[in-house]
């Protein structure tokens, strides 16, 4: 029976380990192929299966001039969104869950719980019925196209994120905490800013975590509100395929995108492992 | 430092409510400075609502509170230079010792030199200055309380310090030498230490002033003799003392004295303006002694049980359908049968609904 369940234990974890590490292995071996490669058939060893080269990876800088893709730009535009929207959203989420965890706000029938579901509500709905109207209002305020534009969107989307996992963290942190600081001479903003914040480090790097996976991964904003002027990585990376696919820079770009998020999640994972976080995310 | 004014406080946290349940029935008291006093009473009988008034954290629902005779009750909490220190430690958990210690000072604008004076001081009574550098999370249970307790009494200028039974989390040796010393800080700094508890010994050995509360009311204020000789209601009598007061449902038989299963029991008590026949008549254990030559107050009680605890035996009788209890001294040797107690009555009170006359 013990046997059993360490074959089986293990025979999972191989399994999963192949399904996540797979895609993974498979676009770093294209992004070193030419095209003869790509179409020789499925080859993981270099330089005995396929002889590779760096064209793939060399396109990514070239300008579109030269028979580049050239995705420094688009990148650098989907970091900067990606990190002002974040940032803002925690900051508006931060200040919103604080409030929403200390002061009883009631507006008829509309209570604390209904006002922080109100802010969950915002990520239940699909994307597309949202679409419509950030394009009008975008438009209306010339915001379309431009990053400002896109980082209004991505707080509207990212703070959400923020005020929920704010609040919980914030519900946890005892309010004898906020009391004492005020005994201790604090005004309330004092004791927010000195004592409140540096004790919920751990729920704002969470939160700051998901904020900028959900930031940078979106595709389907950037692609609605952008056209010529301004591009985010998620759509150049899309717009690489054409009518033939260029398997070996798209899986080069794809494995250039993905690299913020490993950085990320590698900290958070440190963080996490010191037993940091333990309370964040409980 | 300061003498606190609390006149007719009272509070309800559900003011909106037509018929609003009180947390606190209107009261009045004065906290003189430099005293020490003990709040006393079950669990929800209002001890911590009181001190959250005092120190701002809640806004009274009506009354004033004066710091030296100054109206403070709209002032804010951290206006109001007050030290409270709650049940569980409440501590910086990003700073290290020092700087939760010196905290309170920081953010009154101390000066640095001050405030090392301050922090070391404190540290030096509570036993924390071999941590002062360390992350104060780092710290056990009983040491973060020490340093909510430490916070508490670095500013010397407080009006009051607070203190919501401090030393729950606190192990019974070094709650004994903390009891000892916040009474020497008290004696030295003349710091009016405001002590609230659901133990009467801590109260008793901490405090020379108690409040004893119920169901938010405060039901007796008196020094820790007069609480245990005195106690102005049965749920006094019945609350202070270990075992509690023995009470007898009873009748009034002349101006002086009752009567209990028809035995007669003289008192000092005034009993010619008795309104009602709800009469209850009770004595402390301590001072129920085996009558030796004695001729009045006397009961005839079969004992049930003798325990000894110790330093005292506890006599556990049968008077009729009532339970006696007395405490005697470890020597006394009790007789099995034929065994009579005394009741002196100077120490018996007599109660009228439930309260003293």
């Amino acid at each position: 029976m013990n046997k059993l369940y360490i074959f089986l234990k293990y025979f999972f974890i191989i399994v999963w380990t192949v399904f996540v590490v797979a895609p993974f292995l498979w676009a770093l071996t294209t992004s070193f192929k030419d095209f003869q490669s790509v179409n020789a058939g499925v080859t993981y060893i270099p330089w005995i299966d396929f002889e590779p080269n760096l064209e793939g990876w060399k396109v990514l800088i070239k300008s579109p001039a030269k028979g580049g893709v050239d995705i420094v730009e688009p990148y650098f535009n989907s970091l900067f969104v990606t990190c002002a929207a974040s940032l803002i959203s925690i900051i508006l989420g931060t200040l919103s869950a604080y409030a929403l965890s200390r002061y009883t706000f009631k507006a008829g029938f509309v209570k604390n719980n209904d006002i922080t579901f109100f802010f969950i509500s915002q990520r239940i709905m699909p994307p597309i019925v949202l679409s419509i109207p950030f394009f009008l209002f975008l438009s209306s305020i010339n915001l379309l196209d431009s990053l400002t534009g896109l980082i209004v969107v991505y707080i509207v989307l990212l703070m959400p994120i923020a005020v929920w996992i704010m609040v919980d963290f914030f519900n946890k942190v005892p309010r004898e905490i906020d009391e004492t600081a005020l005994i201790d001479g604090c005004n309330p903003y004092q004791a927010f800013l000195k004592v409140v914040l540096p004790n919920s480090i751990p729920g704002l790097i969470v939160a700051g975590m998901f904020c900028i996976i959900f930031g940078w991964i979106d595709f389907f904003f950037a692609f609605i509100l952008t056209f010529t002027e301004v591009q985010l990585l998620p759509v150049k990376i899309v717009a690489l395929n054409s009518s033939v696919t260029p398997w070996w820079s798209l899986s080069a770009s794809a494995l250039v995108s993905v690299a913020p998020l490993i950085i990320v999640a590698f900290i958070v994972e440190r963080y996490l492992s010191k037993g940091n976080l333990s309370g964040a995310i409980k | 430092m300061a003498k606190i004014d609390l006149s007719k406080i009272s509070h309800t946290y559900n003011s909106n409510d037509p018929n609003p349940v009180y947390a606190l029935n209107p009261f009045s008291m004065t906290w003189e400075n430099g005293n020490r006093y003990a709040i006393l009473g079950p669990s929800g009988c209002g001890k911590t609502t009181m001190l959250n008034i005092v120190s701002g954290l809640v806004r009274p629902s009506a009354g004033r509170i004066l710091f030296d005779d100054k109206d403070v009750t709209d002032l804010r909490t951290e206006d109001r230079n007050i030290a409270q220190v709650f049940q569980f430690p409440v501590i910086y958990n990003t700073m290290t010792v020092y700087e939760n210690l010196a905290f309170p000072l920081k953010c009154r604008g101390f000066s640095k030199s001050k405030t090392d004076e301050r922090v070391n001081s404190v540290a030096e009574t509570l036993n924390l200055k071999s941590f002062l550098n360390s992350p104060a999370r780092k710290l056990t249970a009983d040491q973060k309380q020490l340093i909510s307790l430490g916070r508490g009494l670095v500013r010397e200028d407080v009006a009051a310090v607070l203190m919501d039974e401090p030393l729950t989390v606190i192990d019974p040796d070094l709650k004994f030498r903390l009891r000892r010393n916040l009474k020497e800080i008290n004696e030295q700094y003349k710091t009016t230490l405001v002590y609230v508890t659901h133990d009467q010994n801590e109260a008793m050995t901490f405090a020379d002033n108690i409040i004893v509360m119920s169901e938010g009311e405060v039901v007796q204020t008196g020094s820790p003799k007069e609480l245990f000789e005195r106690p102005n209601t049965t749920f006094v009598g019945y609350f202070i003392g270990s075992p509690a007061m023995n009470l007898f449902e009873s009748e009034a038989s002349s101006n002086d004295s009752v009567k209990i299963n028809n035995i007669l029991i003289k008192t000092h008590t005034n009993l010619s303006n008795l309104k009602t026949k709800n009469i209850k008549l009770g004595i402390r254990s301590e001072f129920i002694k085996i009558a030796q030559n004695q001729n009045e107050n006397l009961v005839d009680v079969n004992v049930e049980k003798v325990e000894d605890l110790g330093n005292y035996k506890l006599i556990t009788a049968k008077m009729g359908n009532f339970m006696i209890k007395s405490k005697v001294s470890r020597e006394t040797e009790i007789p099995t049968k034929d065994v009579k107690l005394h009741l002196p009555a100077d120490k018996c009170c007599v109660y009228e609904n439930n309260r003293l006359i």
